[in-house]
């Protein structure tokens, strides 16, 4: 079990505490799950930018940096994830351990502020800070534009929204700017305040602390009113077949082209094929020793980075990789006949070894980071699959390449998408 | 051989050093309970040695193609035998390596078979193994490296200004060189750099993980008891006089981004700092640029409701032995209305003085961030050398911390962040 203690506090909220002494802090984290839906996005975006403006404590942002440098630099993170078509509020205070501070309580003070941002913003006529609304409404709108600037990571969001432009996992995590406009301080407020009472919380807690005491603790300071019957977010559909593949590209003035495929693997977290999926991908692309690093990397020279990467909550399989334009199709080509390759059972058994002790490696050391373990136990608690770190360390050892052939022939590639320089031939519908 | 050992009981954390024969540095950190154990071995030798001579060789005089630290970095992976990358593979090893302005770093982490991960890095790392062909295959993989970094506009502001600030030091050009620059490398200039930057006693090891020092030791020294080393002879970098004046005020690109980002950087006008002198300025200009800048202070807040920034907003200072600057970033609609608040808030700051009650403040946070950060031993191996090669103890971070005074920062106040010494780095969207 990774978290051996967990309770339900009165208020209808998850408690889960890993107790360990391997850090020197605490990291108190809060989830809050809703679904992932394009009318709601932005306005579930915006939420903990609001938040994190003031409390009724800390009026302005300005009171809450001062008290979060007077406890010791205590970090506080509000941000919105994406969890296959869940959308996850997080808010997350990392304390110092008291024993390296002497005379302080930092994990209660932690708490108390922790719980102020949530459950006390600052109001002001019954409702949110208009004027945090309208500010944060605009930074919104600024960072969601900003993807643009890293094209890595614009390419794979615009593969996905091409992709999955009919479901609700094609919905960026900050929404649409479109949608911002409407969005009122009341309005704002009364999805905030239903959300609060009604969709499912959990608390996580890591560190070197008491789980009996700090259970009370959190039933202490979280005191404020929810509701006795929770909202459900339904999970995301992980089986799709695609009639046929789509090719799209996008023309942007850049010195490199970024191919990217999405292919459906048909496979949930929750299934048990997931561990043979972890390594049909390792073997494809998870590491060096990967059949993509080696041929379009080391033997083609035609990349700096190639990667294949899961959404795990959504059955997705990416692959990645920056190329000059006019290579396009030899990458292409390259690609494919390394999913061929596995499809066909070519799979050799340094290459199964070595996904196996690699993969077993990632599991092994996910303890050994405090933002790994939430993480993990975040990815547990969206994919309702409540397993520990030893069933997946255990679950590899098994795993037989017979396997993962039969993972490779319910995969199917779905959509090309290049984001490219203007010049050249056309590669695809343009979007 | 004895160990050193220095203990930080405000950090709980014991570090144990000790010098081989061949003049290497061993460094070993016990973490108990940690399942990672994560090596790094490093070289002083980083993109801005690019001019150098060896004192035992007739003070012949050497300038390499711009990149080539960076290229031997990539090169090193390529053995006789296949690719290091294939070897570590085979034990869970997770192998990489970067380079700085200063240094290459070889590392990698595990959680099974250290000893045999570690040999693989301590043998790969000294088993040069260049051939023209592998060093023309690497020219294509290291131009889609360039061309990546040539779309990431937050590289591209930074290193603009770099070339704006400095005329002639070499940190002015980029860590990678450019498509150009490494079309000039040859096998025979990677094995002179080899040769030169790869002695023993110019690099240092640093193991952290549940491990004993022994044990560490034991394994070097089986890995180098069949390895001969040269005399350690003295390597003279030549860095070019650099005048405190500024190449150019200004630079701006085009780039498509969504908005435009800016770089503000102020030049500082030490020639040469180490060990504690350059530890001291670091803090003492990172604590005053909390003071003037940070996020709970005046500045920030008010341009923050005016949309002027928004929470990327940073300032920082980067302290090496050869220069040294303040680093403002950020992303704004109004790149002149930042510039010039920025220059004004300096001028008033220097008028109206430093408070008491924020510096402590801005202590403590500094403090707590610091033990944050021990969490890591990513960042405790990378940082713990990074420090030791500008002659820095790591730990004495905490007590110097400690021992910094108001006065100490306003005495930094009059001297750096001068106007007439900085420059300015604007990213902007395509126009029309």
């Amino acid at each position: 079990m990774l978290f051996p203690e967990s309770k339900t506090v009165p208020i209808n909220i998850n408690t889960h505490i890993l107790p360990t002494t391997k850090f020197k802090t605490i990291i108190i984290t809060v989830f809050i799950q809703q679904i992932l839906d394009k009318e709601l996005a932005a306005r579930t975006a915006l939420i903990p930018a609001v938040l994190e403006r003031g409390t009724s404590g800390c009026p302005t942002y300005r009171d809450l940096r001062k008290r979060l440098e007077e406890l010791y630099g205590a970090e506080l993170t509000a941000d919105v994830s994406k969890k296959g078509e869940k959308h996850v509020l997080t808010f997350s205070l990392e304390v110092i351990n008291d024993k390296f501070v002497p005379g302080e309580k930092l994990l209660r003070r932690g708490l108390e502020l922790l719980k102020d941002v949530l459950a006390d913003p600052l109001l002001e006529n019954g409702t949110f800070k208009s004027s945090y609304v309208e500010q944060e409404k605009r930074q919104l709108e600024k960072e969601i534009n900003s993807l643009i600037n890293d094209k890595i990571s614009y390419a794979l969001e615009r593969c996905i929204q091409n992709m999955c432009y009919s479901e609700r996992f094609g919905v960026f995590k900050y929404g649409a700017v479109s949608d911002l406009e409407k969005i009122t301080p009341e309005t704002l407020y009364q999805y905030y305040v239903n959300l609060l009472a009604e969709n499912p919380i959990d608390i996580v807690i890591v560190g070197e602390v008491e789980p009996e005491k700090t259970y009370s603790l959190v039933e202490d300071i979280f005191s404020f009113s929810r509701s006795s019957r929770l909202k459900e977010i339904p999970p995301a559909e992980a089986k799709n077949v695609p009639a046929e593949i789509r090719y799209f590209q996008e023309k942007l003035p850049v010195n490199q082209g970024k191919l990217n495929l999405g292919y459906r693997t048909n496979f949930a977290y929750s299934d048990d094929e997931y561990l043979a999926l972890l390594f049909y991908n390792g073997i494809l692309g998870g590491f060096p020793h990967s059949k993509l690093f080696q041929n379009v990397r080391e033997k083609a020279s035609l990349a700096y980075y190639v990667f294949s990467r899961l959404e795990k909550h959504k059955g997705i399989q990416l692959i990645g990789s920056g190329i000059d334009v006019e290579n396009y199709e030899l990458a292409l080509e390259i690609i494919e006949k390394q999913v061929e390759l596995v499809r066909h059972g070519e799979i050799s058994q340094e290459e199964m070894e070595n996904t196996r002790i690699g993969l077993i490696n990632q599991y092994k050391t996910i303890g050994d980071s405090p933002y790994n373990l939430v993480n993990f136990f975040l990815d547990g608690l969206v994919g309702e699959s409540a397993k520990g770190l030893e069933y997946y360390i255990e679950g590899l050892q098994s795993v037989k390449k017979d396997d993962v052939v039969e993972i490779a022939q319910k995969v199917y590639l779905d959509t090309v998408y290049f984001l490219r320089s203007p010049d050249g031939e056309e590669r695809g519908e343009t979007v | 051989m004895q160990f050193k050992v220095k203990e930080n009981k405000g950090l709980g954390e014991k570090v144990y050093h000790t010098v081989l024969n061949s003049g290497l540095s061993l460094f070993v950190l016990p973490k108990q309970s940690f399942s990672k154990k994560y090596a790094i071995f490093s070289t002083r030798f980083g993109s801005i040695d690019n001019s150098f001579s060896l004192e035992g060789n007739g003070e012949k005089h050497l300038k390499v193609p711009d990149g080539v630290a960076h290229f031997l970095e990539h090169k090193l992976f390529d053995q006789e035998d296949g690719n290091a990358f294939d070897h570590f593979a085979a034990y869970g090893g997770s192998p990489n390596a970067y380079t700085s302005f200063t240094q290459t770093t070889y590392l990698f982490s595990c959680t099974d078979f250290f000893p045999e991960n570690f040999n693989l890095l301590l043998d790969f790392v000294q088993s040069p193994y260049f051939t023209e062909e592998s060093v023309a295959k690497e020219q294509g993989i290291i131009q889609q490296e360039i061309r990546m970094y040539q779309d990431n506009p937050d590289w591209r502001v930074f290193f603009n200004l770099l070339e704006s600030l400095y005329s002639e030091h070499p940190v002015r050009n980029d860590i990678a060189g450019s498509v150009e620059s490494i079309s000039f490398i040859t096998k025979d200039i990677l094995y002179t750099c080899y040769n030169t930057f790869y002695h023993p006693s110019n690099m240092a090891i640093f193991v952290t993980g549940d491990l004993s020092p022994q044990e560490v030791l034991a394994l070097v020294e089986r890995n180098m008891a069949g390895k001969s080393f040269s005399q350690p002879e003295n390597i003279q970098r030549d860095y070019p006089m650099e005048q405190p004046e500024v190449q150019r005020k200004e630079v701006s690109q085009e780039l498509s981004v969504s908005q435009p980002i800016i770089n503000i950087g102020f030049k500082d006008t030490y020639n040469y700092l180490d060990g504690k002198e350059l530890l001291f300025r670091d803090l003492a200009c990172e604590l005053m640029l909390e003071l003037i800048f940070g996020k709970s202070e005046s500045f920030y807040n008010r341009l923050y409701d005016e949309e002027i920034i928004d929470d990327l907003f940073s300032a920082d200072y980067i302290a090496e032995c050869t220069y040294g600057y303040t680093l403002i970033s950020a992303r704004t609609n109004d790149p002149d209305r930042l510039h010039h608040e920025v220059l004004m808030e300096i001028e008033q700051v220097r008028k109206r003085g430093l408070n008491e009650e924020d510096f402590n403040r801005h202590k403590r946070k500094l403090r707590g961030e610091l033990l944050r950060s021990f969490n890591s031993l990513e960042f405790i191996a990378n940082n713990y050398l990074a420090y030791k090669f500008r002659g820095i103890e790591f730990f004495d971070i905490v007590d110097l911390l400690q021992d910094i005074t108001l006065e100490d920062l306003e005495k930094m106040l009059a001297e750096h962040l001068q106007e007439k010494y900085h420059a300015i780095s604007v990213i902007k969207p395509y126009s029309g």
